[in-house]
């Protein structure tokens, strides 16, 4: 049976002793470290002998945020998933998540066991979406560019996403059904697949938003003349 | 400067007019036989010959013989001038004649004794002796007759020909041009220059340039006399005419010396209007008076009125010049004193006096009045324009100051919204403690301090309690009326609850455009009471099928419905507080609430607007 490895960062020592209690107690995950600050998450991370497959990280850290870690880790760990410890699911803090690389979210009152669940759920292709957030991805990722297509604003540099739509058909399809409240499970009746299929969806979602907001980014700076572009 | 200019133009002209020279022979006898109603008279006389003085102005013929004699007859080219001959006459020279001026069969219409003549003398023509013959038809009281006879050598004669005749009728065309400008130019801003006055229906325009317009017209008309011979209208409404035009002329330049002091309000215009008018309307009489009755006591008594009620004018306002010296004033009164010596001066030569030859001199004068009001009028153009920039510059700053209070006044109004948004959403985020995290949590210490409740209650209060503020979190997101997304996230954060109470959920909800009578306030309201719902059928009634429905109305709005299939209650009965709450914030936010219950049906329905 495959073990995950997991690095926790959470400053309150007695919420990082609760993930760390509710991590080694499940047997698919292996806790290999648990820090408390950016400076020392960053510090374990660039140790070439550690080893990492689920980054646990809390957003709110004394000297800088979760964002940062995250970032770090899946540059030097490109197979490491991470998943962010909130308090309250608010939209804002999520979406920041997602398009920093997070793959999903926990929260901070969930059961130990659920936590281990929702470890062990993501890395076998799940990840959580709030209606909300949903349709703020709809809504961002949808609208804004269906009406900023027919007239752009010059012909170069081509949008790093040139080759069609962010969202397939599909995706958001998926992403309507969220927003509108129903789980997984109606979801996958209503569109006569299984469960996984659409979690599958949503875990590429994320994954795609996040690579997206990073070409924007470099998109946004070359159009801006802040990158030279060399050919 | 003009006045230097103009005095030393009359001292050019004194000195041209007065000498003649000494090479020329001047003829004063002369010989004369007069043709008047039909009477002859033979005389002899002496040059000038006074034509009106001599006939009473009365119209007549008269034929002068005025020998010549030399030692030795010239050889050089000869010429003769007259400065004045007329009206009409023939020069002839030893049975020759030389030249005529005029048809002497046709009365009261040429006029050539307004300007002097000169005439060649063919070559041998002169001898030892020898005479001429000057024929002479004169008009009533239009200054005819014939004045010295000057021969002399051709050149030196033309020579002073041309010199009179520069000044007296170039230098009269020259002037009533100058006049026909100015007064044109005066007219002119008279009619364009018009102060609308608020609450006057009729524009006001300044009299100042309607007064100097009227006296340079009426000068031009009256200069422009010297270079007609042949007038447009006969004698003697061509002289009344003149005299009309005289009397315009100094009547304007009253009123305009007049308006230059500002006198205009004051009580001395009543007098200078009544002298003006009365002055304007005696001058065509007068001189009517003095044509036809062949009397010109008439028209002398009316220029020696004019001109001594002119002198004490000039003398009231030269001294009020000096009492209160502006440029303006000053410049007008000299012009005017000046003029009315000018004119006394023509009166005492030409009027009262008998001399023949002479000319006024006024006509030099008053370019003195065209000056002084070219002047005025570059100098008022000047300072309306300066006032004119001040006014703009004043309006700018001041719309610049209304501006800048603008942009105040709204910094002002726009924080003052800002305060009142964020206290109002103060407000409702207090309510929304109190109502929401902070009663579950002092209900969590009640619980504790009591001892009584059981760790699973107070685990559960403080779930609730942790559940209110993530809602309370959601509902700052919500978009205002979507209640779709409101039932959704309301799932959502309610899955594990549903999962460990082993209910069946039935999610039968539309998507729904936003409902305008829902705004955030009452969203979040709206959250309380679906969350009170379902928290009723959670932990009271035993329900195994709950069904969350949300359909849109057909005439508008929206019907939510939460239906269980648990035990029940009576609605009448059983006043719970949960129940309590739901009604007050239905009320609260201006929603339908229905609450039906009997076992094995429960439904809360909840009709938006």
């Amino acid at each position: 049976m495959q073990v995950w490895r997991v690095l926790v960062v959470e400053d309150d020592p007695a919420m990082r002793e609760f993930f760390v209690a509710s991590v080694s107690r499940c047997a698919g995950l292996q806790l290999v470290g648990s820090v408390g600050s950016v400076a020392e998450a960053r510090a374990w991370l660039d140790d070439d002998d550690h080893m990492v497959d689920v980054l646990l990280t809390d957003l709110g850290l004394p000297d800088g945020s979760g964002l940062e870690v995250i970032r770090h880790a899946t540059r030097l760990h490109p197979r490491c998933e991470p998943l962010v410890i909130s308090l309250f699911g608010d939209e804002d803090n999520v979406l920041a998540s997602i398009e920093a690389g997070a793959l999903g979210y926990i929260h901070k009152d969930s059961a130990p066991d659920d936590i281990a669940q929702t470890i062990l759920e993501m890395k076998d292709g799940a990840s959580p979406i709030s209606p909300m957030i949903a349709r703020k991805v709809l809504a961002k990722y949808t609208s804004s560019r269906r009406a900023a297509e027919p007239v752009p604003e010059r012909p170069a540099p081509a949008r790093p996403t040139g080759e069609g739509p962010l969202l397939s058909p599909r995706e958001q399809e998926v992403l309507t059904l969220i927003a509108r409240g129903f789980s997984y499970a109606e979801i996958a009746r209503l569109q006569s697949v299984s469960v996984h299929t659409v979690q599958t969806h949503i875990k590429n979602l994320y994954s795609k938003l996040s690579v997206h907001s990073k070409n924007e980014a470099v998109f946004e700076a070359s159009r801006l003349g802040l990158l030279q572009s060399r050919v | 400067m003009a006045f230097w200019r103009a005095l030393a133009l009359c001292c050019c002209l004194c000195g041209l007019l007065a000498p003649v020279r000494a090479e020329l022979l001047e003829l004063r006898q002369a010989h004369v036989s007069t043709l008047q109603d039909g009477a002859v008279l033979e005389r002899e006389t002496r040059l000038p010959y006074n034509w009106d003085r001599q006939h009473q102005w009365r119209s007549g013929w008269a034929e002068f013989e005025i020998p010549l004699r030399f030692d030795q007859p010239p050889i050089e080219p000869y010429a003769v001038y007259f400065s004045r001959v007329g009206n009409r006459a023939e020069i002839w020279l030893n049975g020759v004649l030389l030249s005529r001026f005029g048809d002497l069969t046709r009365p009261n219409h040429e006029d050539y004794a307004k300007a002097p003549q000169y005439v060649l003398i063919p070559a041998q023509l002169l001898q030892r002796e020898n005479q001429f013959r000057v024929i002479v038809h004169a008009d009533g009281g239009r200054r005819g007759g014939l004045s010295t006879v000057l021969v002399g050598p051709e050149v030196e004669v033309r020579a002073h020909y041309h010199a009179v005749y520069r000044w007296l009728v170039n230098g009269s065309i020259a002037v009533s041009v100058f006049s026909l400008v100015v007064g044109v130019i005066a007219l002119l801003l008279w009619a364009t220059q018009v102060e609308h006055v608020p609450g006057v229906p009729r524009p006001r325009r300044d009299m100042l340039y309607l007064s100097a317009g009227v006296a340079e017209v009426c000068w031009m008309l009256r200069l422009s006399d010297t270079a007609l011979t042949d007038p447009p209208l006969a004698w003697p409404w061509w002289g009344v005419l003149q005299t009309l035009a005289y009397a315009g002329w100094f009547c304007g330049s009253a009123l305009f010396c007049h308006y230059v002091a500002g006198w205009q309000r004051h009580a001395s215009m009543r007098w200078v209007r009544a002298m003006v008018w009365a002055l304007l309307l005696t001058s065509a009489p007068a001189a009517w008076l003095a044509l036809s009755r062949n009397d010109d006591i008439y028209l002398t008594g009316w220029y020696g009125f004019a001109t001594f009620l002119f002198i004490g004018y000039a003398a009231v306002y030269f001294w009020g010049s000096v009492r209160k010296p502006t440029t303006e004033h000053v410049l007008v009164a000299t012009a005017g004193v000046f003029n009315v010596l000018v004119g006394f001066r023509d009166w005492v030569v030409i009027r009262a006096s008998n001399n023949f030859g002479e000319i006024s001199w006024m006509r030099y004068s008053s370019v003195l009045f065209g000056l002084a009001l070219g002047y005025i009028v570059i100098m008022r153009f000047r300072e309306a324009s300066a006032q004119a920039r001040d006014l703009m510059d004043n309006m700018a700053a001041k719309v610049q100051e209304k501006e800048q209070a603008l942009a105040a006044s709204y910094h002002q109004l726009e924080q003052l919204a800002r305060e009142q948004e964020r206290t109002a959403e103060r407000t409702r985020i207090l309510r929304d403690m109190h109502d929401g995290v902070g009663s579950h949590i002092s209900a969590a210490i009640r619980q504790l301090q009591s001892g009584k409740a059981s760790d699973e209650d107070l685990l559960q209060t403080l779930r609730d309690s942790l559940d209110q503020l993530k809602l309370s979190i959601d509902a700052m997101n919500l978009p205002p009326g979507d209640v779709t997304t409101l039932l959704a996230n309301l799932r959502y954060r309610l899955e594990p609850r549903f999962k460990a109470s082993d209910i069946e959920l039935a999610w039968d909800v539309d998507l729904l455009p936003p409902l305008a009578s829902l705004d955030s306030k009452a969203m979040r309201q709206l959250q309380f009471m679906v969350f009170e719902a379902l928290s009723n059928v959670l932990q009271h009634a035993q329900a195994s099928r709950l069904s969350i429905e949300l359909r849109a109305c057909p005439e508008g709005g929206a019907r939510l419905r939460v239906v269980d299939n648990g035990r029940g209650f009576d609605p009448q009965r059983v006043q719970r507080k949960g129940l309590a709450s739901l009604r007050e914030r239905a009320a609260a936010i201006g929603v339908g609430l229905d609450v039906s219950s009997a076992p094995g049906q429960t439904v809360v329905e909840i009709r938006l607007a």
